[in-house]
């Protein structure tokens, strides 16, 4: 299983705090927000990615740890056993 | 004013030990506004040793909502010099050096900071503050926006980068939301953490405490 932890203002549109995908072999992060988003009852995806389906800067996106910018962004495979986190941070101080 | 009473109650809870480990500490507070104020008060109210103050702003109307250490009588008052005034009425022993610089590219951190709370409002200072500081610090990151907040300790040159950490986020267009209660919240998580790292025990080491202000909900991410 894949295990896709929701932080900060998108668990609070989610109403939950994470959300479990079996593995699929060969999937990116973009396919697997994909295939999340089918799953929820609520479309989240406007808040992560714009038209051509490109991150939207706000939130971190994160596979064990790492936030995916240094990995392969949304090209970035997931597999079993897999931590994605969704954090938008607070900015200001 | 013998510190054994002064500092009685907080001496109850965690020892004499601590509290002349404090008294000799030394933090640089970056950005002395709705965090950072409050930070710098329960600081000084602790009894620390030495607070280096970061700023350039000046006080304005719209500061009074959160940022505790200033009042009306201060508008138009240079944010520093009005808190080392107030801060120096809290607690007279405490030393304060203020650094009246923007936090840009050419920042660097003086020699004896060790511990350095992160109260900026934007990621670009708070990325020129993290690459001034020196091999092994510690610091300690706050953020807030409407009622989510966030703390992280970070050690330079052993946690990932606050920089790496926050690639991809941008700034926001628009002024952002911060109450004064949210704003006092996520200062008194950042003190803890603070005392907590001075007593050589960070508990959000490469840990995000992230602090849900509306359903009063906290929780981790590890990074």
């Amino acid at each position: 299983m894949i295990n896709i932890q929701f932080y900060s203002l998108l668990r609070l549109l989610l109403k939950r705090e994470k959300f479990e995908l079996p593995a699929v072999v060969n999937e990116t992060v973009g396919q697997l927000l994909q295939r999340l988003q089918q799953q929820l009852a609520t479309p989240f995806l406007q808040k992560l990615l714009d038209d051509q389906g490109t991150p939207i800067p706000g939130t971190i996106i994160m596979v064990n740890r790492r936030n995916i910018h240094h990995l392969e962004q949304l090209e970035t495979q997931v597999q079993d056993g897999d931590v994605v986190a969704l954090f938008p941070p607070g900015a200001g101080g | 004013m013998p510190a054994a009473e002064r500092y009685n109650r907080q001496i109850l809870h965690w020892g004499q030990k601590r509290q002349q480990r404090l008294e000799t500490a030394t933090v640089l507070i970056a950005g002395v506004g709705g965090l950072g104020a409050t930070v710098g008060q329960l600081l000084v109210r602790a009894g620390i040793g030495k607070l280096y103050l970061v700023d350039t702003g000046r006080i304005d109307w719209p500061d009074l909502n959160r940022q505790l250490l200033y009042t009306e009588a201060d508008i138009g008052q240079t944010k520093l010099e009005v808190a080392r005034q107030t801060l120096q009425q809290i607690n007279a022993n405490v030393k304060i050096e203020l650094l009246p610089t923007r936090i840009d590219h050419t920042f660097q951190a003086p020699a004896d900071v060790a511990i350095i709370a992160d109260c900026l409002d934007n990621y670009t200072s708070r990325f020129d503050l993290e690459a001034g500081l020196s091999t092994d610090s510690f610091l300690v990151h706050g953020g807030i926006e409407g009622d989510q907040g966030q703390v992280l300790t970070l050690q330079k040159g052993k946690s990932q980068s606050l920089a790496d950490i926050f690639t991809g986020t941008r700034q926001p267009p628009d002024v952002i939301p911060v109450t004064g209660a949210g704003a006092t919240i996520l200062a008194g998580f950042m003190v803890n953490e603070l005392f907590n790292t001075i007593f050589g025990q960070p508990q959000l080491l490469n840990r995000f405490l992230i602090v849900g202000l509306s359903d009063l909900h906290l929780t981790f991410l590890d990074v």
